[in-house]
């Protein structure tokens, strides 16, 4: 009897670890979020844990915020984490990429899983209220007369890129400055301190509505059901095309079962109802794209900010 | 409409959510380690589930109680819980030793409130002619700020030690170069080490630098307060006269830095706390427990609150990271900074600034009444009290980025710290040097670019200009002490 008991018992001991450890998650999911508490990143993960929380009842999401050096601190400690699933983390363009490039980074994209991208905030071209420019083209024909400063996020951001990719379409030399981010832009901008800014969207629209800054230009594809009276940048002849992109990511030594409830996990945030409603609230524009399509869409930036590295590099 | 959103606030669900914000603010401002910021974002989605003035208040009052909160322990364990309760610290810490926190503690909550009500009134009277005042201020203005506050080296230096006060300035000037350069974005100093990519923590050094370093400093005592003093009772004193000066200066000062946008309430808290010290008539008691100093600095920090908040409605420009994450308080209810904010949405908004009134007075209610009690903290065994402390400093350091390295940053600046305070270097410039350095480098390196590369653009604006006459005005008296102290009198030949 007690010989039969012996590895039926056995046989429970070890298992029973086993069937827990197939149980992921185990313990709280460490979202990291490489830039400060409460901004639009931070506000985006927040979101996705409201929405995660209803497919995966009982697991728990904490958002570890690591700002600072242009998100490079925490790309770097996400492609760094654990390979256990549970930690994930978000990433933006085209920093994620652009430290890449310039040869700063000790991860690649191959570094990462991409899971998908949720939503984007296009890049805008905007001047102070009183500012004698009404169009693209007043902007670049005063540019080719003198220096203009113009104020970007760090070197490396969408706005640099996208600065940087204007120049050469124009045919023109910016006074680039470089700030800390959007708080410094929008003062810069609304206190006349700079020519223009080149910055996102959901940065401006609301001074932009209250008169207290002016956006000329939108450089996406179509106009912005939000503000549809600016023009694209294509529309007035000038084809720059940028937007800031903000995907999830997850290490690529993650083991492939637990990438996949990841993913699965993913798609069901980025088509649930309830986020997309939040998202809209919150004036986020939803760009939703499948991890395949938005590793793409990372490798064809990589390939493009290499060209503007090596013309000069920063 | 402001009636109307009196109104709204008086509802019992609104004012419930004042208390326990301020309450939970005071809690997180207290435990160095949780920021108020952190609080803030915290709150969003949960703000989200709620009634849009519900919220709000809830994060006004997290806001207002932990400017507050972080005095506390700085006054009875020289552990600054925020960083802007550095200067309370260096003047309440003196004064807990000799027996006398629950004076500095009333001294401190009475000037915390009077400083933020008075920046909300500014904030619900001026709001809109001031964001422009804001506006004016740019990249060049930004470094001359920043070197004001740099003067301030000059005047918290102790007599006879100017020149080691200026090396630990330089020192902390130095110890912020490392990071990211803020115009190329190249690493300095890092060593490869992911952790310093963002620069040297602030906090955990900060913690460091004060509350291990009193720790260690306490080993051999039995008890904080000084064992000549009656230890068996904690005296209730009235508050002292004349400060009323002290507290108005620290008000202004504090609001308007608090209206300039990304400056913060320790840059706010140090230079009012400066300016009293030059202007003090008791100027040798600063560093020993002057309640002038506390008066100062607390109303400099809290008036910040009413300030920040000035270009956050009105143009959404954030005065400071906790006023950022107010701003994603404030968009995810579709409420757009501008001025709808004070038409179509103004009840909410009233709502909100009235409340921080509320908020303002809930905690000078629970920092008077509770002030004798906290202040027993210092009578607490050191057997007790060190291995609680040291161990809440090591938490709170962790805590801050969930960094391990955090904590061997605060156990080396606290080595630091020990050996330049037993060589007569100033903890106090160092800071200074820490805070204000990356300031005055970004806006030298902007402002030049503003300036297409000429140095002029720091003389011909304005605003500059004004700025340059009060670094002036701050440096005649020193420089005439000085010149009294060793040109007319000759120093005596060393024989």
């Amino acid at each position: 009897m007690l010989k039969r008991i012996i590895p039926v018992a056995l046989a429970i001991c070890l298992a029973a670890p086993l069937a827990a450890h197939a149980e992921y998650p185990e313990g709280p999911v460490t979202i990291i979020v490489p830039s400060k508490a409460g901004g639009s990143t931070d506000a985006t993960a927040r979101l996705f844990i409201l929405s995660a929380k209803k497919f995966w009842p009982g697991a728990e999401f904490v958002v570890k915020n690591v700002g600072g050096s242009g998100g490079q601190k925490g790309f770097e400690e996400i492609a760094a984490a654990k390979p256990d699933g549970q930690t994930i983390g978000m990433v933006f363009t085209t920093q994620v990429v652009a430290h890449i490039v310039s040869k700063r980074a000790r991860y690649t994209l191959d570094s990462f899983h991409v899971m998908g991208n949720l939503n984007d905030d296009p890049e805008i071209v905007v001047v102070p209220p009183e500012s004698p420019y009404k169009t693209l083209a007043d902007f670049a024909k005063a540019a080719k007369g003198k220096s203009m400063t113009v104020a970007v996020n760090g070197i490396g951001s969408d706005d640099f890129i996208a600065a940087k990719k204007f120049e050469e379409n124009a045919g023109v030399d910016f006074n680039l400055m470089p700030t800390k981010g959007s708080t410094e832009q929008k003062a810069a901008v609304l206190g006349a301190h700079v020519d223009a800014s080149f910055m996102n969207l959901s940065q401006m629209f609301a001074q932009h509505k209250a008169g207290q800054a002016r956006i000329i230009a939108i450089l996406t594809k179509k106009r912005s059901t939000l503000l549809p009276d600016v023009p694209t940048g294509i529309e007035q002849g000038y084809p720059v095309e940028m937007t800031a992109t903000r995907g999830f990511v997850v290490s690529a030594k993650v083991p492939a079962k637990i990438i996949k409830k990841l993913d699965d996990l993913f798609l069901k945030v980025q088509n649930d109802p309830g986020f997309i409603a939040a998202a809209e609230k919150d004036n986020q524009f939803l760009l939703p794209m499948t991890g395949p399509e938005y590793l793409k869409y990372l490798k064809d930036l990589q390939v493009e900010t290499k060209r503007y590295y090596d013309k000069s590099p920063w | 409409m402001i009636f109307e959103a009196a109104q709204s606030l008086l509802a019992p669900s609104a004012l419930l959510a004042v208390f326990i914000g301020t309450v939970a603010g005071i809690i997180v401002g207290g435990m160095p380690g949780l920021t108020a910021t952190m609080a803030v974002a915290l709150l969003i989605p949960v703000t989200y589930a709620l009634h849009p003035l519900t919220g709000l208040v809830l994060m006004g009052g997290v806001y207002c109680g932990a400017m507050y909160g972080g005095s506390i322990p700085a006054i009875l364990l020289r552990t600054p819980g925020t960083p802007a309760a550095v200067a309370t610290a260096m003047e309440g810490y003196p004064l807990t030793q000799q027996g006398r926190g629950g004076l500095a503690l009333k001294v401190s909550v009475i000037s915390s409130f009077v400083g933020g009500t008075f920046s909300t009134l500014v904030l619900l009277l001026t709001a809109p002619l001031l964001a422009i005042f804001a506006l004016k201020f740019g990249p060049p203005e930004y470094f001359l700020l920043a070197i004001l506050g740099l003067v301030g080296i000059v005047s918290l230096a102790e007599e006879g030690k100017l020149l080691k006060a200026l090396i630990s300035g330089v020192l902390g000037l130095a110890i912020a170069v490392i990071g990211t350069d803020p115009i190329s974005g190249n690493l300095r100093y890092t060593m490869g080490m992911r952790e310093l990519f963002d620069g040297v923590s602030f906090m955990p050094a900060l913690i460091g630098m004060f509350s291990i370093t009193e720790m260690l400093k306490l080993t051999g005592a039995s008890h904080i307060v000084h064992e000549t003093v009656d230890v068996k009772s904690i005296k209730r004193e009235p508050m002292p006269k004349g400060l009323g000066k002290f507290i108005g200066l620290g008000s202004c000062v504090g609001t308007l830095v608090g209206i300039l946008p990304g400056e913060g309430a320790t840059i706010a808290a140090f230079i009012s706390y400066n300016l009293a010290r030059q202007h003090s008539k008791n100027r040798r008691l600063f560093g020993k427990g002057n309640p002038e100093g506390i008066a100062a600095a607390e109303s400099g920090n809290n008036g910040c609150v009413g300030g920040s908040l000035v270009p956050t409605l009105t143009l959404g420009i954030p005065g400071n990271s906790v006023a950022a994450a107010l701003l994603g308080g404030l968009l995810i209810h579709g409420m757009i900074p501008g001025p709808e904010l004070f038409t179509k949405h103004g009840v909410i908004t009233y709502g909100f600034i009235l409340s921080m009134f509320l908020a303002n007075l809930i905690f000078l209610g629970i920092g008077l009444f509770f002030a004798p009690y906290f202040a027993r903290i210092s009578l607490i065994p050191t057997s007790l009290l060190i291995p609680g402390v040291c161990l809440f400093s090591a938490l709170g350091s962790y805590a801050m980025d969930g960094n391990i390295f955090d904590v061997y940053v605060m156990l080396g600046f606290a080595v630091l710290a020990l050996v330049l305070e037993k060589g007569g270097f100033s903890l106090g410039a160092l800071i200074l040097g820490l805070i204000l350095g990356p300031i005055a480098e970004t806006g030298f390196a902007q402002g030049l670019i503003i300036g297409h590369g000429s140095l002029g653009v720091f003389f011909t604006r304005g605003p500059c200009q004004i700025l340059w006459a009060v670094i002036v005005l701050l440096l005649v008296p020193p420089a005439l002490q000085f010149y009294r102290n060793h040109v007319r009198q000759p120093i005596p030949a060393a024989d």
